[in-house]
């Protein structure tokens, strides 16, 4: 493929560090530009793909995508194929292999840092431990210095929980004083995350774990088994000589942090030139099609032109899209058309998924945006992630899935679109 | 009680505040709370702590913060983090300034003090007791990078230097070197100069005096808008709308955004200079996109370790060294992904930050010894003195690559 | 069922009641407080922080005016932790009545309330958010009050002089005997339990709720109505002083500092049912309209909550029906031996938070004239607890404390930087508190998280305490993001929305917070 083509991707979040990486793989020059860091450390660094429809999915992810596409127009995997998310998530793991298990075929049950389960489809294999089987004796331990792991909560709850298929599993909280440096009292879980990277800090980790830890019991530990060392969690395991998963935290999420990483890294060292700390302001239209993004880079605007666009700025999360005082919802940087949930966008039910939330951008199978009518809104304008609407991603547990499938599927549609122009050429 | 700064951009970045959903990205991405707990953090110290203040700082932990800005780089939210903290710092500063913030301050003082002395002055500089004195007196810690002196000024050269024979078929340009630039990295600024003159370009260097930059970062506001302000017309001499390139990343960002954002500075002519500036490698990859950068390199087969400076990256401009330095066949470069090399200005100097300073680059450093084959490059004076000090790695700026290629050295 | 015999029942746990309290025990009398909810939970909590000056009735009510101007100097003194001397700006914005800073000025004047006219200069430098287009600026000396802190420092020195104070108790019947009344009774919520208080003299505080309690010994048609404000915070101190508008007292004419935020208020609209307000819409966007019209570029900012308090106004058939301003502010004093022939029951109500003290004066003279006694008031005498040194709230209190603890303590509520210390001090106090009840003395989550990443700190940190049970832990935490979603969802715009976003990406998608076990039982 020719070097001329340009692709320009916003945002670094799941979905727009994948489809830059996918392009630049294919050959193709790509800046990535985003205002900040992307959200993947806000998550909790599994993959899911569908949780909850709203009953929880148990087996087969993937059908359970088609046939809550089938039900639901408005949703993404409307559009978007079990297919899709199975080469977004294929995709993913190729490029991060030994991150994580599952195979597609079932959602994993791994008990949150307050003690719910939660299915996920690909948890990393640091989590893995954490299924909850009937008759499995858990303990959970957590750090005198870390305020974001309560044991008692995580025990209690899981024990009082049935499972799906009966049975429990019996639960125990156990406590360690061990501070991630010394003198320090209110870590965040980044630094133990950062301590577990030393080998010394590991073994005395381990010594004191093994204090407090009985034969026969599956270990449940905060999100903070080593950020830099991917070999961290295999070291304890093994020294501990009993089976370890953490669970991951409310922000900074070190699993999370691990993904945005790695991938970040990778996106770079393929030479994706990533413009950190600009923000997008408009696009400069020519035709049907965007001609460049004006970025807002200190000193004075810069253009960054290209003959493709990525659009992945996420949602209301991040201000991809946009209340105002008044009321209205908007798309602030390209002006794009929004599909609007009908009745209240925000109602009194504290527990309600917000129908504001599933506010978004309509797009079709090459994850371009339509308009009310249907129509293209630009033909080399592609969207990804969480700016796609119609899904109650966190409800759902399918933001994951949401985002590699559009990711992939927005990276193909511009190597096939730009393949059909060569072909063409050819001929 | 201090009287709160009053300009208006400062309230503008106060406001900025509001975007902070409290989500801790600035926190994974700060360099100092890495290494030290004295540090509470940017999220911390930034909005967090500003939502308490009330025209006076009380939490003098702020004072650990290095001003690197990785935080402000790493919002998605767009709060002004590192922004924020420096004008809490210079609310704080306001009747308490130690001297040696002060003295760190005064950049071209201390360039042209010696100057015309360089050998004696280095010499003192090298010395162990006089820096030991030094440190007890001023609170420059014995063991900081200190600049190297030399025998001519870049303006002294400038003067006695003959342009290239050849036409000046681009027109002119003004350079902008910095105090470093004119002082201390004399050899960086020779090169870019002759770099644009290979390329055509007739250049201007008027005389010209201190950014400011180490008095803001050190919270004296008012002496450093003084002195970014003086600069400005220094710069606007050398021409009407011509493009303003500097070697000098940090500097460059003072003028671009800094002086702006942490000061509130809004006068025309600073905006003026602002607009017009470019980092050299910013200039030349605005060439090759354009199809104007001759490519025509002389091949050179070398992997570099290469750090972006923390006031290079907050540019917002992504890396352009990095495309630069890869156009000539041969150059192999590595990114550290690290955000600082934690001299982070004057900070790495002091003698109560010293340790954090050397904490904070030393995974720099281990990564340059390790991957380099002779020099690292870096675009910014200080942090080069800072890396080469911690790796015992010749670090060069990256237009030394680009100078060599074009045949010129 | 338990019993206690005492002298005085007082009935309402806001600052009157509670002052009320203080005056009866500190005049030596034996006494009680009931509260049915947690003190100060009803109007005292939910106003917008305004220790007035007594400039805002110049005009309109030159004797509450003085009445304020000279609690206002009391009230410093004796609550100095809960107030903060900020000073205030009467300010006229473009388009207002030009004539009336001249009569505000004579009224203050007239009302021997402090006002000095400032340069719009100087009143610009001072706020400089202010609306450059203001036209005239007057300073007074208008505060900000902590209604909870003061409410509970008034009861803590009540306590001291040997009230008890029974919050989450409420009165379900006042026994007479002949035409004096006895008794009264009270079901305790927390634990289920009914209680019976023997006494000689029963003071009705309810504010909005005194018609019902007295209702409830008899007398009935006491007809206080409920006017709803609605008051909205912003995320940060826009302001660093109280801004009133120069204008005769109307909707959304202030914004008051308050630790860390900035209150705009207020509506007033008639309410059928204090216990049912509502946030109305069409109210929130007056709110923002007139606070554009103070601080040009209030709607970009950041609002992070919405309450609605009722007033209690004592119907006065001199003005409409609808319109509650105009009602009487005034305190009144029921005295129910006249009004219904029975003994030993007086009901208070109106009046204003900086008023508080005054009336509970004035109701605790009548009782004692009624006595016969000749106890003299002493409130203004003496300072509450941790109000002694006369040392005055300022907002970087917290962030000093922070700075000298933070490497013992750790902190759970990062917004309010309120440590684990604070959090378990009070809890150990109360081990039945919610995280309501909790947060109205420490502020937990009333930031911008808004509970985001403080609440499950909470509620983890009490079940490891062992204050409370997991399922108590699972009932707090939905309770505690109940209430709060009550006051956010009709704010939801901005910066807010991004904040929402993030919790709930936070608690549904990191946490899967609506697949808890259930609580065991409903939590209070």
């Amino acid at each position: 493929m020719s070097m001329d083509s340009r692709a320009v991707v916003v945002g670094a979040g799941m979905a727009g560090l994948v489809s830059a990486i996918r392009l630049r793989q294919a050959g193709m020059d790509v800046t990535l530009v985003t205002q900040g860091i992307g959200g993947i450390q806000l998550g909790q660094g599994t993959i899911d793909v569908l949780g909850y429809v709203p009953e929880r999915v148990l087996g087969q992810p993937l059908a359970a995508v088609t046939a809550y596409g089938n039900a639901h127009p408005h949703h993404p995997y409307a559009i978007l194929s079990a297919d899709d998310v199975r080469a977004g998530v294929e995709f993913l793991r190729a490029l991060l292999p030994d991150t994580f298990v599952g195979d597609l075929e079932r959602n994993y049950l791994l008990p949150t840092a307050i003690g719910a389960l939660r299915p996920t489809a690909l948890p990393q294999v640091t989590m893995a431990e954490g299924e909850c089987t009937p008759g499995k004796q858990m303990v959970f331990v957590g750090l005198r210095q870390l305020k974001d792991f309560w044991p008692e909560l995580v025990a209690g709850n899981v024990a009082r929980t049935e499972l799906p298929g009966g049975g429990r599993v019996s639960t125990r909280a156990a406590w360690l004083d061990l501070p991630a440096r010394a003198n320090e009292v209110d870590s965040t879980p980044l630094y133990y995350a950062r301590a577990m990277d030393d080998p010394a800090y590991r073994k005395r980790f381990v010594d004191a774990l093994r204090r407090v830890v009985e034969p026969g019991e599956t270990v449940g530990l905060p999100g903070v088994l080593g950020l830099a060392d991917r070999g961290a969690f295999a070291d304890i395991t093994a020294q501990l000589g009993q089976p370890v998963f953490e669970i991951s935290t409310i922000p900074p999420s070190v699993p999370g942090m691990r993904l945005n990483d790695a991938l970040t890294r990778l996106a770079k060292d393929a030479r994706v030139k990533v413009v950190l700390g600009s923000q997008v302001l408009c696009a400069n239209i020519d035709g049907g099609r965007i001609r460049s993004l004006t970025v807002g880079t200190t000193g004075r605007p810069t253009e960054y032109a290209g003959e493709h666009f990525v659009f992945a700025p996420g949602g209301f999360e991040s201000g991809g899209i946009e209340l105002d005082s008044y009321m209205k919802v908007s798309e602030p940087t390209l002006g794009l058309p929004l599909w609007v949930p009908e009745g209240d966008l925000v109602v009194a039910d504290h527990n309600a998924a917000q129908p504001l939330f599933s506010v978004g951008v309509r797009f079709d199978h090459d994850m371009r945006v339509l308009d009310t009518a249907g129509d293209t809104v630009h033909e080399n304008l592609h969207v990804a992630g969480g700016i796609l609407a119609g899904a109650s991603r966190w409800q759902e547990k399918s933001g994951d899935g949401i985002a590699l499938a559009s990711a992939v599927r927005a990276a193909d549609a511009i190597l096939e679109s730009v393949q059909n122009l060569e072909g063409a050429r050819n001929a | 009680m201090p009287e709160p700064l009053e300009y208006p951009k400062a309230m503008l970045t106060r406001a900025t505040l509001d975007a902070c959903i409290k989500c801790t990205i600035c926190e994974t991405a700060c360099p100092v709370s890495a290494v030290t707990p004295l540090f509470p953090g940017p999220k911390f110290v930034g909005p967090q702590a500003e939502r308490f203040r009330d025209g006076e700082s009380v939490d003098h932990s702020l004072d650990y913060c290095s001003s690197c800005g990785a935080c402000t780089l790493a919002c998605p939210q767009g709060v002004q983090i590192a922004e924020l903290n420096s004008q809490a710092r210079a609310v704080m500063k306001e009747d308490n300034m130690p001297l040696r913030d002060k003295l760190i301050g005064q950049t071209v003082l201390m360039g042209k003090v010696m100057t015309p002395f360089a050998p004696i002055a280095n010499a003192a500089l090298g010395n162990k007791l006089v820096r030991t004195v030094v440190e007890k007196t001023v609170g420059v810690h014995r063991d900081a990078p200190m600049p190297t002196a030399r025998l001519h000024t870049f303006q002294g050269w400038m003067k006695k230097h003959q342009p290239p024979a050849s036409p000046r078929t681009r027109g002119p340009v003004v350079f902008f070197s910095g105090c470093a630039g004119g002082y201390f990295e004399v050899e960086t600024s020779i090169k870019t100069v002759e770099v644009l003159e290979h390329l055509g370009y007739e250049v201007i260097a008027p005389k010209q005096g201190c950014c400011g930059l180490a008095q803001q970062s050190n919270g004296l506001f008012d002496e450093a808008t003084k002195s970014v302000l003086k600069l400005c017309d220094q710069l606007r001499s050398g021409g009407k709308d011509l493009t303003i390139v500097s070697a000098s990343g940090s500097c460059a960002g003072m003028l671009k955004h800094e002086a702006h954002e942490i000061m509130g500075v809004d006068e025309e002519k600073l905006h003026d200079v602002g607009t017009r500036m470019r980092e050299i490698s910013e200039f030349l990859l605005e060439l090759h996109a354009a199809g104007d950068l001759p490519t025509d390199f002389v091949r050179n087969d070398i992997t570099v370790p290469y750090h972006a400076p923390c006031q290079l990256k907050s540019q917002g401009m992504g890396m352009p060294a990095i495309t630069v330095m890869e156009l000539i066949p041969g150059v192999k470069v590595i990114e550290s992904g690290r955000a600082c090399c934690g001299i982070a200005g004057t900070y790495g100097l002091k003698k109560e930050k010293y340790d954090i300073a050397q904490a904070v680059g030393q995974p720099l450093f281990d990564m340059v010894k390790e991957k380099n084959e002779g020099i690292a490059v870096c675009d910014t004076e200080t942090c080069r003195w800072q890396i080469e000090k911690g790796s015992g790695v010749k670090t060069v700026h990256p237009i030394w690559l680009v100078h060599k290629a074009y045949g010129l050295s | 069922m338990r019993t206690i015999d005492t002298d005085v029942v007082v009935i309402g746990g806001g600052a009157t009641g509670a002052g009320v309290v203080r005056d009866v025990a500190m005049r030596g009398y034996r006494a009680v407080l009931l509260e049915r909810a947690d003190l100060a939970q009803g109007t005292t909590g939910r106003y917008h922080g305004l220790l007035h000056s007594g400039g805002r009735y110049v005009v309109s009510d030159p004797r509450s005016a003085t009445e304020c101007a000279e609690e206002n100097i009391i009230l410093t003194r004796i609550h100095a932790d809960a107030v903060e001397t900020t000073g205030g700006l009467f300010v006229s914005t473009p388009g207002d009545d030009p004539e009336f800073p001249d009569r505000f000025l004579a009224g203050a004047t007239a009302s021997k309330v402090p006002a000095e006219e400032i340069s719009v200069g100087q009143a610009l430098r001072r706020e400089p958010r202010l609306n450059p287009g203001i036209f005239r600026a007057i300073a007074v000396e208008d505060g900000s009050v902590d209604g909870w802190q003061m409410t509970w420092g008034t009861v803590n020195s009540a306590k001291a002089y040997g009230a008890q104070i029974l919050p989450y108790h409420e009165v379900t019947g006042i026994e007479r005997d002949g035409d004096q009344v006895r008794r009264v009774r009270a079901h305790d919520h927390k634990n289920g339990e009914d209680v019976t208080i023997d006494c000689t003299f029963v003071i009705n505080c309810g504010g909005p709720w005194a018609g019902l309690i007295a209702g409830l010994a008899g007398c009935h048609d006491v007809e206080v109505v409920p006017g709803r404000g609605i008051m909205i915070a912003m995320n940060h101190r826009l302001v660093n002083t109280v801004v009133n508008r120069c204008i005769y007292p109307t909707d959304g004419d202030i914004i008051v500092p308050v630790h860390t935020v900035s209150i705009i208020g207020t509506t007033d609209v008639k309410a059928s049912d204090a216990d049912r307000l509502t946030i109305p819409a069409d109210e929130v966007q007056e709110m923002l309209d007139s606070g554009e019209a103070m601080i040009p570029g209030f709607r970009q900012s950041r609002a992070v909550h919405a309450w609605a308090g009722a007033r209690p106004l004592v119907k006065d058939t001199r003005v409409s029906a609808t319109d509650t301003r105009h009602m009487s502010r005034g305190m009144s004093i029921l005295d129910h031996h006249d009004r219904d022939g029975l003994k030993g029951l007086l009901t208070i109500t109106g009046g204003k938070l900086t008023t508080y003290r005054l009336m509970a004066k004035n109701v605790v003279d009548e009782m004692c004239q009624q006595l016969g006694d000749t106890r003299p008031c002493r409130t203004a005498e003496e300072a509450v607890p941790k109000s002694e040194s006369g040392k005055t709230y300022v907002v970087t209190h917290r962030l000093e404390d922070r700075e000298a603890d933070r490497m013992e303590e750790q902190i759970i509520c990062e917004c309010e930087l309120m440590s684990r210390k604070m959090f378990l001090e009070e809890m150990r106090g109360r081990p039945s508190a919610n995280l309501d009840d909790i947060r109205r003395v420490t502020r937990l989550g009333m930031g911008p998280c808004q509970g985001g990443f403080c609440s499950t700190r909470a509620a983890g940190l009490a079940l490891h305490d062992g204050l409370i049970d997991v399922g108590r832990a699972n009932g707090l935490l939905e309770l505690f993001l109940k209430n709060r979603w009550i006051g956010l969802w009709p704010i939801l715009y901005g910066a807010q929305v991004r904040q929402t976003a993030l919790d709930q990406w936070i608690f549904s998608g990191t946490l899967d917070i609506e697949h808890l076990p259930e609580p065991e039982k409903a939590v209070l």
